[in-house]
């Protein structure tokens, strides 16, 4: 199959992106909430090599910040000091994995705090707070994505295999929850529940209130599917020799769904990443301190950050690269899948 | 409309008889209205042991729905199925799933009949597997022997049904049907997907096979020709009712009813070899 | 057209899943209930709540100490302003894009919008708003955000239409442009679709002109998922005005909704979704009402019944 090759370009090039988000805690020189209130706001740090001298130096580095005369938040390279980036350096402590302690980090630099996408408000560097956001955002989507699926299955199956009244009941309820506005509707189940929660809470009510929006369509694909697998006649014939329902939906029809499960899946991972980014930047996803891609742009809501502080609109284009991964990957999982033919979508940002 | 089927003088009792057998289909829709369908209309016939009863008919008679409902995979609407002397439409379910292995069915199309992510040892086994009662190795060999059986090499094993020809797949299907040895073998429509020089090879098989295993044949079929070959007995079905039935000599020779002659008809061979006699 | 009779069971849902959380002081928190019914169990609730939407009033807002129907109707008919206005621009570029693609199809131009919507899809709608949000500011060409200038009130009709384009500008092109990949494509493949039947090879063959071929031929025959996508894309837009009007502030039922699930402001929140359910729901059976007078097929069947 000529597609095996571009499906695992863009597995190949989305693990690469997932890796680095996983090893966070190598990658960023710092953690996510380390302040230094000196330094608020200070735009990101350019990496020279060449210095005020003209002199080429191997080793990058940077100038730290110093307070322009006359203005409290602009900022001007020292060009006094360079300061040397080191490489592979003793940082604070995290575990990789959340398994293994250590205290490596890819780069730092000797005096000053190196700030890649420059400060917030606290001090807290921004670059290593995408980092560990991208941990959560992405986790986010992808459990709600699980939980999405597993649900759509599960109806699914249900709905076409046993058919009769409960595949009208559930096709029906599918049909309401696919009419209302996604977004609306996922707001409002968020209204229900209660607002201030602990980090963790949130992040696992956001999850479950994505995974009970967007059940409906993975169900109805699954359904298509297993109405059409428990017509074959290896179905029939095993029937034949004896099988139960239950065998016969593990080992005959389920498996017929994978390919319709993984294109949903590389749907809507980006998708729900999207939603959980839409609650955090709205104060209804994953609270302060704990970084996500959501929260992280949720201070340009203020005009004055807004105008002034560009660089803290940088999150939002974290997830490009994913998107485009995932882009790439649905795309070819579907070249696969033509000959199938239940449902041709691209990625689904109409729900 | 019932059917006289001539008793050819042997004294063992039928191992199949279908009395009254009625199908219908309702295709249900939102609002009460439903469409009905009926498929099989009082059909009645009875098959000796070790005989080859074909069931002859145009497309959309009712033959596979005959085929599915002896076979215990569908549930007639009316009517019984007595299969060695008992009523499976009274019997409950459990006893129900024991005398499924016993009437097996090969369909059509074998690219449809067995599943195409499995390999042939897999295919194969299934029916063990879902029994139960062996081992895995003696379920392997088993399988050998099956293949064995139908004329297929054990280096085939290995590979996908995609990788077959299509008479290989149809002797896999076949040899998948053996594996419980069944008293009843259902052939549905099974060498019409085949090019003609294949047909041969494996009609000449299942004869060998009834020869040896002493199997009962259930034919089903549009080709008149095919039936007038293998079987004993021939029973015409038309739109779920059976119009004719007897010997297969008679009712070639002396057809009755409007679809017999119909069906005759579309076999220039048969007419004019029956017009030399 | 059923979801159109499933949206009047919804708010019922929503009213089952209940749970109040008030931040309030206890002993306020039990005077209001008793003043505003809450201390009633559900289903007289629910009673009360369908009465008063009856009575066209949608239940009681806390925050605005009104009833909720007035202030969802003014908000209402801002959201419904900017979907519109975004939805005909977006079809009104979607579709001819989308033709002559498709009748391009394989081919450089093809290629090119096809990487162009790829790279719009995979911004991030945040990503396009809050950019555009910093656009406005940077160039100071367009209002950054709300929908009025401060001295709306007191500029001569021409001025006001000038204003409010002027305001509307952002967000509708974010809207726009949040829903144009995926329209394009849709409509791309729909005619694609299309462009291989031979009925339209024999069209050619009698020497119709291809424009005509492609508009009058073609078109009508991809209609009919063109329609359902209509559909859909009338959710999405929704959905995708929600946020924009919360950052471009934009004062409609996004904003709105927001501020009502922050302060617990439980019938502006039913009212607000019940409200957007039933515009998605008029504006699919709109698009089921254009289906069935665009495709006979469908009218021969439904009078067979």
């Amino acid at each position: 199959m000529k597609n095996w090759h571009a499906f695992t370009r863009w597995l190949i090039a989305l693990g690469v992106l997932h890796g680095i988000v996983l090893c966070a805690g190598f990658f960023a020189p710092y953690g996510p909430s380390e302040q230094d209130r000196k330094s608020p706001y200070l735009p990101p740090m350019r990496v020279h090599f060449v210095d005020g001298q003209g002199h080429f130096h191997l080793r990058p580095f940077v100038y730290s910040f110093r307070l322009r005369d006359g203005s409290f938040d602009q900022y001007e390279e020292d060009a006094a000091k360079p300061d040397p980036l080191r490489f592979f350096v003793s940082g604070w402590r995290y575990r990789l994995f959340g398994l293994l302690p250590s205290g490596l980090h890819l780069f730092g630099a000797e005096t000053t705090r190196v700030y890649l996408l420059g400060s917030d408000g606290y001090g807290r560097d921004q670059f290593s707070r995408l980092l560990f956001g991208g941990q959560v955002s992405l986790l986010a989507g992808f459990l709600g994505t699980g939980f999405a699926l597993v649900a759509g299955l599960s109806i699914g199956a249900v709905a076409g295999y046993y058919g009769g009244w409960r595949d009208d009941v559930l096709m029906r309820v599918a049909e309401l929850f696919l009419a209302l506005p996604w977004l609306y509707l996922l707001f409002a189940l968020r209204a229900f529940l209660p607002l201030a929660v602990g980090p963790l809470q949130a992040f696992f009510l956001i999850i479950a209130v994505i995974g009970a929006v967007g059940w409906a369509r993975p169900a109805r694909l699954v359904r298509a599917v297993v109405l059409s697998a428990k017509e074959r006649d290896f179905v029939r014939a095993a029937r034949g020799f004896g099988a139960t329902d239950i065998y016969l939906l593990r080992r005959h029809v389920l498996p017929e769904t994978s390919s319709v499960l993984l294109t949903q899946a590389a749907i809507l991972i980006p998708q729900y990443v999207m939603a959980e980014m839409t609650l955090s930047f709205l104060g209804l996803g994953v609270p302060e301190p704990v970084p996500s891609w959501g929260n992280l742009l949720s201070n340009l809501q203020q005009y004055s950050v807004l105008v002034s502080y560009w660089w803290m609109y940088l999150p939002a284009l974290a997830i490009v690269p994913f998107f485009l991964g995932y882009l790439g990957l649905a795309s070819s999982l579907q070249e696969r899948g033509e000959a199938y033919k239940i449902e041709r979508r691209g990625l689904g940002r109409l729900t | 409309m019932k059917s006289d089927v001539s008793i050819s003088g042997r004294d063992a009792p039928p191992i199949l008889k279908l009395e009254s057998l009625t199908k219908r289909y309702t295709k249900r829709r939102l609002g009460g209205r439903g469409e009905e369908l009926l498929a099989l209309n009082g059909v009645a016939f009875l098959i000796l042991p070790g005989t080859t009863m074909a069931v002859v008919g145009p497309s959309g008679s009712g033959k596979s729905t005959l085929a599915l409902c002896v076979a215990c995979l569908e549930q007639p609407t009316s009517g019984s199925i007595w299969f060695d002397g008992r009523d499976v439409m009274k019997l409950p379910e459990n006893e129900r799933r024991e005398i499924r292995p016993q009437i097996q069915l090969v369909f059509q199309d074998p690219a449809n009949s067995l599943n195409p992510r499995w390999n042939v040892l897999r295919i194969l086994i299934e029916p063990f597997v879902l029994q139960g009662k062996i081992a895995k190795e003696e379920m392997r060999q088993r399988a050998f022997s099956l293949l064995e059986r139908v004329g297929l090499s054990s280096r085939i094993s290995e590979r996908l049904p995609s990788e077959l020809s299509g008479g290989q797949r149809q002797r896999l299907a076949i040899a998948r049907a053996l594996a419980l040895e069944p008293k009843i073998l259902i052939l549905d429509e099974a060498l019409s997907a085949l090019d003609c020089s294949v047909q041969a090879q494996i009609a000449n098989l299942l004869m060998d096979l009834q020869g040896s295993l002493g199997m009962t044949y259930l034919f089903i079929t549009h080709d008149l020709a095919m039936a007038a070959q293998m079987a004993d007995e021939i029973t015409v079905i038309d739109r779920g009712r059976i119009v004719e039935g007897g010997p297969a000599e008679e009712v070639l020779r002396e057809p009755k009813h409007e679809s017999t002659r119909q069906l005759l008809a579309a076999v220039p061979r048969l007419t004019r070899a029956n017009a030399h006699d | 057209m059923l979801t159109f009779l499933f949206t009047t069971l919804a708010p019922g849902n929503y009213f089952d899943e209940m749970r109040l959380n008030p931040q309030i002081a206890p002993e306020t928190v039990a005077a209001l209930r008793a003043q505003y019914q809450l201390d009633r169990p559900l289903p007289v609730r629910y009673l009360y709540w369908l009465n008063s939407v009856v009575h066209g009033e949608m239940g009681f807002s806390f925050a605005y100490n009104s009833a909720v129907a007035p202030i969802l109707l003014a908000r209402a008919r801002n959201t419904l302003l900017l979907t519109i206005v975004a939805t005909l621009l977006a079809w009104g570029i979607a579709l001819p894009l989308g033709v002559w693609s498709a009748e391009r199809r394989g081919r450089l131009p093809d290629r090119v919008l096809s990487l162009g919507t790829a790279a719009l899809l995979v911004i991030p709608e945040l990503g396009l708003v809050l950019g555009l949000l910093m656009f406005a500011v940077r160039s100071g060409w367009f209002p950054a955000g709300g929908m009025a200038s401060v001295e709306f009130e007191s500029l001569t009709f021409i001025h006001k239409v000038r204003d409010l384009a002027l305001h509307m500008t952002l967000p509708v092109v974010a809207l726009v442009l949040s829903a144009l990949p995926l329209l394009i494509r849709h409509v791309r493949a729909a005619v694609a679709d299309v462009l291989d039947a031979p009925f339209l090879l024999a069209a050619q063959g009698h020497g119709v002109p291809k424009r005509t071929l492609l508009y009058r031929y073609a078109l009508p025959a991809a209609a009919n998922p063109l329609i359902s996508l209509f559909g859909f894309s009338i959710g999405g837009l929704l959905s995708g005005s929600l946020l924009i009007e919360v950052v471009m502030s934009w004062p409609g039922l996004g904003p709105l909704l927001l501020e009502a699930i922050l302060s617990r402001d439980l019938y502006v929140v039913v009212g607000g979704v019940l409200f957007s359910t039933l515009f998605l729901a008029g504006g699919n059976f709109l698009a089921d009402m254009l289906l069935y007078w665009a495709d006979p097929r469908i009218r021969r069947e439904s009078s067979l019944r």
